[in-house]
């Protein structure tokens, strides 16, 4: 899994971290005036208000593990799937807590709706912007995690489809096998799936999931052909023994971040942030925890749900056309 | 008569609202007041893009990858010293469209991280204009453009907007976003001049840094026709021994003489304003480093200093840099 990791990781120069100017107040912008400071944020006005009551948080144990959308004054929510695992209360900008239950999951767009259960049938929705040609570059804001500011950025970039990028075991390959029958594991990337299941360093994989496998090429393309979260059987040589495990793929992004030096300065991503039909890009400084939550234009119009933290600067968006389609199967007519 | 009269009003009232026209542009504001001032940003960025777009280019180097910025028509391009690493290096770069063109890393320095290239191949390139020396202020909106991560054609130039945080001799900061791969790419003014060259990201992701273009019209014929200076050929160079900061329009205010050093021997006080060395005017502390290191020790310098409004001037022996 070299070839991986050269694609992925060195290709960056890296900008270490320099002493800061001396930010004494004389010299240096006021926060309030900087880009997400409270003075900036108060010229967003009316928008900024339908962000954040159209925004709930999504709890467990007490913890903010993602925002959602208010799609249906009934109260159905609708989140990033997989950051809501284990979703428990939602709670909105007033701060009135919900008991919620899950009412579908949309694997393919990696969303879900959740119910408030409450009597209430008049809950606050996010009104649709769709359709518009879209110009860039283009405001965006969306809520914090705490519902009480927002956060503002640009879109940029050309909306696109992201392709697949496939499981991992989370070793590095070494050279083609033909001498050894097979391929030697150079390094198991430590806590990485691999090494949970018990591979070892200088192990030979010789065959996946019953397949022989000589070349490098073939290990990569039988595991990319696979989903984090699948299982593989590695058959292996260790020290003239043959032992198999069984390996749950992770994914590649967190199993790499390591090599990553953007992602390490970048704080935590999301783990899935692959194989979307159509994404918008923008800049929002969010954390991991604020995906699932809508994103707005300059006039309060909703363009997107937030569905994955890939670096410091990009934040990706289903855009609200494509989500208003999937919708249409997600709520309940009643 | 009265005809008249009323021209002399009209008249009148031409330059008065002209002046409120220029005031009421919502970034020349201390902060947009509404959804109608930031419309007007959004749109005047809509505006600007394309042709400043145009001018990037992703830079690749052997295994990394940087931005930088076409800035004439023959191709000279703006970028980071650390992006070239070196003086004479073949390198490849790729414009918006995903055109490739060879070219060659010029000079630049390693104080600043300033860092000059020049595409090989022939023009005429699409470039952008850069602002003059001396005019960004703290606060005033900018925006980055670069390759974030590296090129990608799909995705396509990312523009990130924000606004002039600090600004202190060779550094600018500002709170635009940047991720790594965005390095010598331009930040530019929002009136599609560009101010400055991406160097280094901060802990924090709103606080980064940049190199501003000052430092380039500072050294232009020694970042273009020398080689690129780096920390290691400080220690070799002359010394004086002093520290300044940049004063004003033009000058360098001492901050410290160092004992036992020629600045010291010559007679230099704190607070004395440098104006120029062998002639040359002193605008930006990395050029009086320049200079300054690319002579040796035993070599004589003529320094011009302002000291209480009074023009003085004294001939100095450079010396060794202590180890």
């Amino acid at each position: 899994m070299k070839s991986l990791i050269s694609t992925l990781a060195p290709l960056f120069f890296s900008l270490f971290c320099k002493g800061e100017i001396e930010q004494n107040t004389s010299k240096s912008l006021e926060p309030q005036f900087r880009l997400n400071g409270k003075t900036t944020q108060h010229a967003f006005g009316k928008a900024a208000a339908i962000a954040n009551e159209s925004t709930v948080r999504l709890e467990r144990n007490g913890k903010v593990i993602a925002l959602g959308a208010i799609v249906d004054s009934r109260g159905y929510i609708l989140t990033k799937a997989s950051s809501c695992v284990g979703a428990r209360q939602a709670v909105a900008s007033d701060g009135q807590s919900y008991d919620i239950r899950i009412r579908k999951r949309e694997e393919k767009l990696d969303l879900a709706i959740y119910e408030m259960i409450s009597s209430n049938r008049t809950f606050p929705t996010v009104k649709w912007n769709e359709g518009q040609t879209k110009k860039f570059p283009a405001w965006v804001l969306a809520s914090s995690i705490d519902l009480s500011e927002i956060r503002v950025g640009v879109s940029s970039g050309t909306p696109r489809k992201i392709g697949r990028e496939g499981g991992v075991m989370g070793v590095l390959l070494g050279a083609d096998g033909k001498r050894n029958g097979g391929i030697r594991i150079a390094e198991v990337v430590p806590q990485a799936a691999a090494y949970k299941a018990g591979l070892q360093n200088n192990d030979v994989i010789v065959k996946i999931d019953g397949r022989k496998v000589v070349l490098r090429d073939q290990v990569i393309k039988l595991v990319s052909n696979k989903d984090p979260g699948d299982l593989i059987r590695v058959e292996v040589e260790r020290k003239s023994k043959t032992l198999t495990f069984g390996v749950t793929l992770g994914h590649r992004s967190v199993t790499f971040d390591l090599f990553n030096r953007n992602l390490q300065m970048s704080g935590p991503v999301s783990k899935r942030k692959d194989n979307f039909p159509q994404v918008l890009q923008h800049d929002l400084p969010l954390p991991k925890e604020g995906m699932g939550g809508p994103v707005f234009d300059l006039d309060g119009g909703c363009v997107g749900i937030n569905i994955a933290r890939i670096d410091r600067v990009t934040i990706y968006s289903l855009p609200g056309e494509l989500v208003n389609r999937a919708l249409i199967n997600l709520i309940p007519e009643e | 008569m009265i005809s008249a009269f009323y021209f002399f009003v009209f008249l009148s009232l031409i330059p008065s609202s002209f002046g409120d026209l220029a005031e009421s542009l919502p970034w020349h504001k201390k902060v947009p007041e509404n959804q109608n001032d930031l419309r007007i940003i959004q749109s005047h960025l809509q505006t600007l893009l394309p042709a400043c777009e145009k001018a990037v280019v992703a830079i690749e180097v052997n295994d990394g990858a940087g931005s930088g910025v076409i800035i004439s028509e023959d191709g000279l391009v703006l970028t980071a010293a650390h992006v070239i690493g070196k003086s004479g290096r073949k390198l490849s770069v790729r414009l918006a469209d995903g055109t490739k063109a060879s070219a060659v890393s010029l000079g630049g320095s390693e104080i600043s991280d300033a860092g000059m290239i020049k595409i090989t191949g022939p023009g005429p390139w699409p470039y952008t204009k850069i602002a003059p020396s001396g005019s960004t202020s703290i606060g005033d909106w900018c925006f980055a453009l670069g390759h974030p991560g590296g090129f990608d054609k799909k995705r396509g130039i990312i523009v990130r907007v924000g606004r002039v945080i600090a600004q202190k001799d060779e550094t600018m900061q500002t709170d635009s976003r940047l991720l790594g791969g965005d390095s010598g790419g331009p930040l530019f003014d929002f009136d599609g001049n560009v101010i400055a060259i991406h160097s280094r990201i901060s802990r924090a992701p709103d606080e980064n840094y940049h190199v501003p273009v000052d430092s380039f019209h500072a050294n232009w014929d020694f970042f273009k026709n020398q080689k690129l200076l780096t920390l290691d050929d400080l220690v070799k160079g002359g010394f004086l021994g002093l520290s300044c900061e940049e004063y004003e329009a033009s000058g360098l205010l001492v901050t410290k003489i160092v004992e036992e050093t020629p600045a010291e021997k010559s007679g230099l006080l704190k607070d004395d304003i440098l104006l120029s060395l062998n002639g040359e005017k002193l605008d930006t502390r990395e050029e009086l480093t320049i200079l300054v290191s690319s002579m040796n020790a035993g070599d004589l310098i003529v320094l011009e200093y302002l000291r209480n409004g009074k023009l003085l001037s004294s001939k100095i022996k450079l010396g060794n840099r202590p180890k």
